[in-house]
């Protein structure tokens, strides 16, 4: 079985952003993986006019928001920069202890979504722009605030069309559904941790990768 | 099964029944995201489940909001409708999603509702989408979404032959039966998927932002949504084809054949914002659900403004302009045929910005009556299946709807029973003409409506002609009914129904028995609409009944001792229900809650002081005949200072009362008698 992997466009936000931007594209992510009785529930983001769907599972939220909060608790002590958040979906088997660890259980990752977000402060980088108009600097850095709002509301637009190509275009790799539960698979949110550096997710792929071998050993 | 189920290229059953629930299901998702009337947010899950839908889901043991695992909310009665006219699943499903822009030069009134059509299966017969256009004015439509839904047999498409020769590796040309079990799997999977992204897709596109904003604007604009399904392709203009955009859903594989999902849509939309709009009162938004206007009578007179369809229009337009005038008008000309029912002449646009209820029913039943289609009128009222009142009253007027009734008149219809007559005469009587101090804002409408009502000259019977030229001892109860009817529709959900007169009233005077639904604000008895047209003859009998009942109440005290209904009691039980009201009646207030109650106590006690003197006042009861201030009540419920003219106008119905008393009974003085007692109870 292949693990399908999908890198969507990258979003510039503001960190104010984040949370609106994250809960959207995790969400409607996870609602195209929910194989479970599902009672969708409408959300507006609360910056953008877009309406995405929720599974209706708490747990889910709660999960959603705590990786959602580590994630900007690790934007503040790094800002500017450019980073990704990992949605993964896997399935559980059972593995012969190898030589190296004596886990029974490994995660067999079928299929991953890399969130690309560009954080950027308007403050440190709008200064240049202000200069320029001296005399309402307040006036241009709204509608630049507000070009910059509606920009990023497209992209997230095309970035929700994206999730949906992309869930309709590969299907083959979705693992049969066992439970009864909403979230039909296991799933995994993977965020920048702060002891790691900028580019410190490689951190976590390359544990995953240790833990679970090559895709194909394992079809 | 046969071992190779696709030898006949038809489906194994099991997929046959996911294909035609898929069809299902992706309909409901469509239309839940652009017809207010099916995004119902009432209905329960339960519910839902628990109602039988036909066809091939109904044989299944899964209710049809469970298919796919996904849960939504409402409409089966539009699935119903889609069940009984799609013929295979061979044929297309195509919705097209209709952007109506309405002439804001038309006359309100007499815009027809409904623009929901369900076009005959097999296409020859096309029902305009328009109502006369002398009736409507202007009305443009244009398509800003097209969704085709279809399932392409091997057998039938080049993509068949591609089966055969493609390398497909998730289908093959022949699957054993054994396979079955795992292409369902397989099949069901992949459409679950599918349908997630449709509905997130659904809501991604610019007429759901549009949607949005019709369905939860309380104000009246021009632009309305509507929905037409078809099971052919009607191809686009060349104009049309090159302003859309397309996205097709990757096609699933089944065994026999591919399940196939594309939209076209318009990527810019009109912005509605930008609209000129009307805001809607919030007094038409107290009144709706439960209002007069849900009732089955009272719709009759609401009929002609199609702009009652707004948002929740079950006839699938909402945001449209109000075809209603915003004051009642002489349009309400003709109701012979119908109940007369004050509460029902509500102005049009009182009913827009309600919830899906009855708004439309009046417009899609003059709709369904020009197109001359029960098929329309059907589908058009599924959506309210579900809901409550609005679908069955709606479902009988729309096949059966006369013109005249359809623009129904502003006066009193002149119900066969003279008895009705007469109380909607007081009825009348009972409401000034002027409100004042409403106590909800939808009831000034109300009052309005009456006024227009009262001074239509499109019927004979005006309130004062039907008091004058009806004088009966009808007097106390019907005053007291009226009473406390008006106070009852002018009353809101938590008051209404505590009146006790309401309880006569309710089955004897559609007024009543409307107004006993206005009180419903949030959902009322479905029941109560089961039978709209059967009030007309129910009420004669209920009526009837009522007679035979025991005093059950003292409005049925009042119909029976004033001859209303003509069954001989005996003059003591008469005087002893009296005296019963009077002694249990409470003392006057001026807050709304007791404020019938009140005022019958009111009049009770500065009558009866003046029934003894009635050779006194007789002449200045025909001096100073009011019937429309004798009431005391507004519309609005709030007990206004009686005059003069309004004792009198009580003197006189009382003592008419009392004559009929006396014609019936035994000897003058023992009800005299009576009377005296009770006055000396309640004045102490």
């Amino acid at each position: 079985m292949n693990c399908e992997t999908c890198q969507l466009k990258e979003l510039v936000v503001e960190p104010l952003e984040i949370r609106d931007v994250l809960r959207c594209i995790l969400h409607t992510i996870v609602f195209h993986r929910a194989l479970g009785l599902v009672r969708p529930k409408d959300v507006d983001c609360e910056l953008f006019e877009i309406t995405y769907v929720q599974c209706g599972d708490a747990e889910l939220e709660r999960k959603i928001d705590e990786k959602i909060d580590l994630f900007i608790g690790w934007v503040e002590k790094h800002p500017n920069k450019k980073s990704q958040v990992c949605l993964s979906f896997y399935e559980v088997r059972n593995k012969q202890a190898t030589w190296m660890f004596s886990n029974k259980t490994e995660r067999l990752y079928w299929e991953q979504w890399y969130i690309n977000l560009h954080v950027i402060n308007t403050k440190t980088h709008g200064k240049s722009h202000n200069s320029k108009a001296p005399i309402n600097p307040g006036d241009n850095a709204l509608e630049e605030s507000s070009s910059r709002r509606a920009s990023l509301e497209s992209a997230l637009h095309e970035v929700l069309f994206q999730i949906i190509k992309f869930v309709n275009e590969k299907k083959d790799h979705i693992p049969s559904v066992t439970n009864s539960e909403v979230i039909s698979f296991p799933y995994e949110i993977t965020t920048p941790s702060s002891s790691d550096s900028s580019f410190g997710w490689h951190t976590d792929v390359l544990k995953r990768m240790l833990q679970t071998g090559h895709p194909s050993m394992l079809s | 099964m046969a071992s190779s189920p696709c030898n006949s290229y038809s489906e194994p059953p099991i997929i046959e029944q996911v294909i035609t629930e898929f069809f299902a299901k992706s309909l409901h998702i469509i239309l839940e995201s652009r017809s207010p009337f099916v995004s119902s947010r009432n209905y329960s899950l339960d519910h839902f489940a628990s109602s039988p839908s036909s066809s091939s889901s109904s044989s299944s043991s899964r209710p049809r909001d469970k298919w796919f695992n996904l849960a939504l909310r409402g409409c089966p009665a539009a699935l119903e409708n889609f069940d009984l006219w799609r013929q295979s699943n061979l044929e297309p499903l195509v919705v097209d999603v209709l952007l109506v822009r309405q002439s804001s030069t038309m006359d309100m009134t007499r815009l027809s509702p409904g623009r929901c059509l369900l076009r005959n299966p097999s296409g020859k017969d096309k029902f305009p989408m328009s109502p006369r256009q002398d009736e409507l004015g202007t009305r443009s439509e244009k398509i800003i979404e097209r969704w085709i839904v279809q399932y392409e047999s091997r057998k039938n498409s080049n993509f068949g032959k591609e089966m055969y020769l493609g390398s497909r590796k998730s289908s093959g040309v022949s699957h054993h039966s054994s396979e079955i079990p795992t292409l369902y799997k397989k099949t069901y999977k992949r459409t679950t998927v599918m349908l997630r992204s449709l509905y997130l897709f659904v809501r991604l596109l610019p007429a759901y932002k549009l949607f949005r904003e019709l369905n939860s604007s309380g104000r009246i604009r021009p632009l309305s949504l509507s929905h037409r399904i078809n099971f052919f392709i009607e191809p686009f203009t060349q104009a049309e084809d090159a302003e859309m955009n397309q996205f097709s859903f990757v096609p699933i594989d089944t065994p026999c054949g591919r399940l196939c999902l594309c939209v076209s849509y318009l990527p810019i939309l009109e912005d509605v914002s930008s609209e000129p709009s009307t805001p809607l009162s919030t007094q038409f938004i107290m009144d709706y659900v439960g209002s007069p206007t849900t009732d089955p009578f009272k719709r009759f007179q609401s009929l002609p403004s199609a702009g009652l369809a707004r948002r929740h229009s079950w006839s699938n337009d909402h945001g449209g302009m109000p075809s209603g005038s915003p004051s009642p008008s002489p349009t309400y000309s003709d109701s012979q045929a119908v109940h007369y029912n004050p509460t029902v002449h509500l102005p049009p646009h009182h009913l827009h910005d309600q919830p899906r209820s009855a708004i439309s029913i009046p417009r899609n039943a003059l709709a369904a009556r020009k197109k001359n289609t029960s098929f329309e009128d059907y589908l058009s009222s599924f959506p309210f299946s579900a809901a409550s009142s609005p679908f069955t009253p709606t479902h009988f007027y729309g096949g059966h709807l006369p013109n005249s009734l359809l623009r129904s008149g502003s006066a009193p219809v002149s119900i066969p029973s003279s008895r009705h007559g007469r109380n909607c005469g007081l009825l009348d009587q009972a409401l000034p003409p002027s409100s004042s101090k409403p106590t909800r804002p939808g009831y000034s409408s109300q009052t309005d409506l009456l006024r227009a009502q009262n001074t239509s000259a499109s019927r004979t019977s005006s309130p004062e002609g039907k008091l004058q030229t009806k004088k009966d001892p009808l007097s106390l109860g019907d005053f007291q009914t009226g009473i406390s009817s008006a106070k009852a529709f002018s009353f809101g959900k938590d008051e209404a129904g505590t009146l006790p007169g309401l309880k006569c009233s309710s089955t004897c005077i559609p007024l009543s028995r409307s107004s006993s639904r206005l009180s419903l604000l949030d959902g009322f008895d479905d029941s109560e609409f089961d039978y709209p047209f059967a009030d007309d003859e129910d009420t004669t009998e209920s009526c009837n009944r009522l007679e035979l009942s025991e005093g059950k109440d003292q409005v049925s005290l009042n119909l029976e001792t004033r001859g209303l209904v003509p069954v001989p009691r005996s003059p003591d039980a008469v005087v002893g229900a009296l005296v019963r009201m009077l002694n249990t009646a409470p003392p006057l207030r001026q807050d709304l809650s007791n404020s019938v109650r009140s005022s019958q106590v009111f009049r009770d006690e500065s009558w009866i002081p003046r029934i003894q003197h009635k050779e006194d006042m007789e002449a200045e009861v025909e001096k100073s005949e009011s019937p429309v201030s004798s009431s005391g009540i507004t519309a609005s419920g709030l007990p206004k200072p009686r005059t003069t003219a309004d004792a009198l106008a009580e003197l006189r119905s009382y003592k008419e009362m009392k004559e009929l008393l006396v014609k019936q009974g035994g000897s003058q003085s023992s009800d005299d008698n009576c009377k005296d007692k009770s006055a000396d109870r309640d004045s102490s």
